[in-house]
């Protein structure tokens, strides 16, 4: 299994490129699409609605722990919980982690649930993550190794900084991370690769593909149409393909 | 002798999905009837070997459907007891998903199976071969299965009937499981899970006492043990019985001065005055003992206001919590509001004086009845002159200690304080809290010294780690 997380700052479009990767990668390998953005946004452009999130298995359970029955395997029915809000396409499936925790323990709840993710994500062959730059899930170990971190950046200094910040703050949580690559989204002309170019070797981060502004990408991101629209022919898809087929797990 | 199968047998599959995709048929799962149930029957009820289907079997079923379901085993042996049924069924839970491309979720009434294409490609025709496969790894996993027999059902109808009868079952099982007290078993265990917060925390949960948290009962960390040996949840021998009435063993106390670091040796389970149970962070409720009333009071996280004290749950959380033993402070979960060992140590209900309103319905079938219009709630007091007032006015328990205190009190202003026992270790929180502190209740060790003293501590507000009382050389 390879583990993907793609992360940036707010507006650089990373739950665009993170749908794109599933699309392309889900063609030929069985993969889990995991939000863990609290935002929610990777169902709808991949074409699929959220109808219950982990967040809302976990508040649930808070609720009705008193009412379980003496001598019920709790790791088992939260087994079974899980699997009723996984979204099963025909090439992919999709998780929401959700909210995030409100008061109260969480130790146990958070325990089991890393159990039965790892084993969940043990069925796939690729497991993309989309996360916010807080790397929230990271941090609480809902998930462990990243095999793959792209950092995706729009054309501004403070996308690289951001993702500067993510590579820190990943090594600060011990999380082990195999490869981290930039990716750079939204760039419009040679200018901007220019540009990219130098800021990210300033920091020492390795820039693995340019993504081109698409107006077509635009125009379903503005209609709120999931990217599953979004041409094989058009200049945003071909690019991610580029960059997914430099990533070397097909 | 698996490979009498068309499909694998292995451990190795557990944790095996089958997704939309793949998947042959679905049976039970979130919109069809489904249930497995083992009952431990007499010999001669059990036919060894035999299958028997009523409904429609695999090759009979449409593609990518969703049928009802049921399984019923029934076992004999010389050893097997009907106790055991619970138990044997957990296992059911192991063995299905050992079978390659068969997935079995979840327990009891709810359970999820999905059959794979690829299981009916290899030649899977009956649920005689899956019924024949568990029946195989039940036999040669437990010996002491004699004899097993299987009845799946997928007609809809009688798969309702049938879950009905198990819905008893399950029921009654249910009783027996809530019967088993502290009294009846050998071991209680022991849970770190919190311990990242809480560094000095002993969780001892116990039949009798569900842990702080709430999460885990005796019957989960029993469980998680088993599964996971060298994890957050093992078995803490009780030892000897040192005192039933406050709940302390020996077993207990030798296992706390390793879970604390050293920092605690004396545990008592039912008490809240004496070597209390250490409090983490997690706990839903914690209750604090007022000495202006001789009682007890409590508040859950939801609670947001200040409780009679002054203190909101955050304020006593913050400290009394992270692993600590605090005298006249505990950390509870809610279901040990309705453990017969609830507070034993101090009369059990009886000196409850105070609870949040929501609380107090949420728990209200726990509280005796004698004792459900005598305790207070937000509406009645707010603070601990109308709790007093309350107090008097329905002549709660506590009442009648205040008398015998009072001339106590008269007492010990001339007359040497004798305490009857040593408390070391104890944490005192901000003695404003207790306006009027009187030494009887809360004494250092004094080796019943003659001459004594009386401190009364008004609306002070000093922080003390610690006070040390020594003899004058």
């Amino acid at each position: 299994m390879t583990t993907i997380v793609v992360s940036g700052k707010g507006g650089t479009g990373k739950t665009n490129v993170a749908a794109l990767i599933v699309r392309i990668i889900s063609e030929r390998k069985v993969t889990l699409a995991i939000d863990a953005d609290p935002d929610t946004n990777l169902a709808g452009a991949l074409g699929a609605s959220i109808r219950k999130t982990v967040g809302d298995i976990r508040e649930g359970f808070l609720d009705e722990k008193d009412k379980l029955p003496p001598e019920t395997d709790k790791q088992a029915h939260f087994e079974y919980r899980l699997m009723g809000i996984i979204e099963e396409g025909d090439r992919f499936d999709i998780l929401a982690m959700g909210r995030p925790e409100g008061p109260g323990c969480y130790c146990y709840v958070n325990n089991v649930l890393r159990a039965i993710i790892e084993r969940l994500e043990g069925n796939y062959e690729v497991v993309v993550i989309d996360t916010e730059a807080g790397l929230e899930h990271l941090s609480r170990r809902t998930v462990r190794d990243i095999d793959i971190l792209l950092v995706v950046t729009d054309t501004s200094r403070r996308g690289l900084e951001t993702a500067d910040r993510i590579r820190k703050l990943a090594n600060e949580l011990n999380i082990r991370v195999k490869q981290i690559y930039v990716v750079a989204n939204k760039v419009r002309d040679e200018k901007d690769r220019e540009k990219l170019k130098n800021m990210a070797e300033e920091m020492d981060l390795e820039l693995i593909g340019f993504i081109p502004f698409d107006e077509e990408l635009a125009e379903l991101d503005l209609d709120g149409k999931p990217l599953t629209q979004l041409k094989d022919s058009s200049p945003a898809f071909k690019a991610v393909k580029e960059i997914v087929e430099r990533l070397n797990i097909m | 002798m698996a490979e009498e199968f068309p499909f694998d047998i292995s451990p190795m599959y557990e944790g095996e999905r089958v997704r939309k995709g793949d998947m042959y048929v679905e049976l039970g799962g979130p919109n069809r009837d489904g249930f497995e149930l083992v009952q431990v029957v007499d010999p001669d009820e059990v036919e060894d070997g035999k299958f028997t289907l009523i409904g429609p079997d695999i090759l009979d079923m449409k593609e990518g459907e969703a049928y009802p379901y049921g399984m019923i085993y029934k076992v004999a042996g010389e050893k097997l007891e009907k106790d055991l049924e619970a138990v044997l069924e957990r296992r059911h839970h192991e063995f299905q998903p050992y079978m390659q491309g068969y997935m079995h979720l979840n327990q009891r009434y709810d359970i999820w199976v999905r059959i794979s294409k690829d299981m009916v490609k290899k030649g899977l025709k009956s649920f005689e071969q899956i019924a024949k496969a568990t029946m195989m790894l039940y036999k040669n996993e437990l010996p002491f299965i004699e004899k097993m027999e299987a009845i799946y059902i997928t007609d809809e109808e009688k798969v309702k009937e049938e879950l009905a009868k198990a819905m008893e079952i399950y029921k009654a099982r249910d009783e027996r499981a809530r019967a088993i007290h502290d009294e009846d078993v050998d071991v209680f265990y022991g849970c770190t899970l919190c311990q990242a917060f809480a560094p000095t925390s002993v969780c001892v949960v116990t039949p009798d006492r569900p842990s702080l948290c709430g999460a885990m009962t005796w019957f989960d960390c029993r469980a998680a043990a088993k599964v996971d040996p060298e994890g957050p949840n093992f078995p803490i021998e009780k030892g000897e019985c040192l005192d039933e009435l406050k709940g302390e063993y020996s077993g207990v106390n030798e296992k706390a001065v390793e879970l604390s670091g050293g920092e605690y040796d004396r545990i008592m389970l039912y008490t809240f005055m004496e070597y209390p149970h250490t409090s983490c962070g997690c706990f839903e409720v914690i209750g604090f003992y007022m000495p202006e009333v001789q009682g007890i009071g409590w508040v859950d996280r939801n609670y947001p206001a200040a409780t009679p004290n002054g203190l909101p749950f955050s304020s006593m959380a913050g400290q009394a919590g992270g692993g600590k033993q605090t005298l006249g402070f505990l950390g509870i979960g809610i279901q040990y509001f309705y453990s017969p060992k609830f507070l034993q140590g101090e009369g059990g209900w009886t000196t409850t004086c105070w609870m949040p309103k929501a609380l107090k319905e949420r728990v209200l079938d726990a509280i005796p009845e004698d004792m459900r219009d005598k305790i207070a709630t937000e509406e009645d007091a707010t603070d601990i002159e109308q709790l007093r007032e309350f107090l008097k006015r329905v002549n709660h328990p506590v009442v009648s200690k205040w008398a015998a205190e009072e001339e106590a009190e008269e007492e010990a202003v001339t007359e040497a304080a004798a305490p009857e026992e040593a408390m070391p270790q104890m944490q005192m929180l901000q003695p404003g809290m207790m306006p009027q502190m009187q030494l009887p209740a809360f004494a250092p060790p004094s080796g019943g010294a003659a001459g004594g003293i009386k401190l009364i501590l008004k609306n002070a507000n000093i922080r003390v780690e610690k006070i040390v009382l020594k003899k004058k050389e």
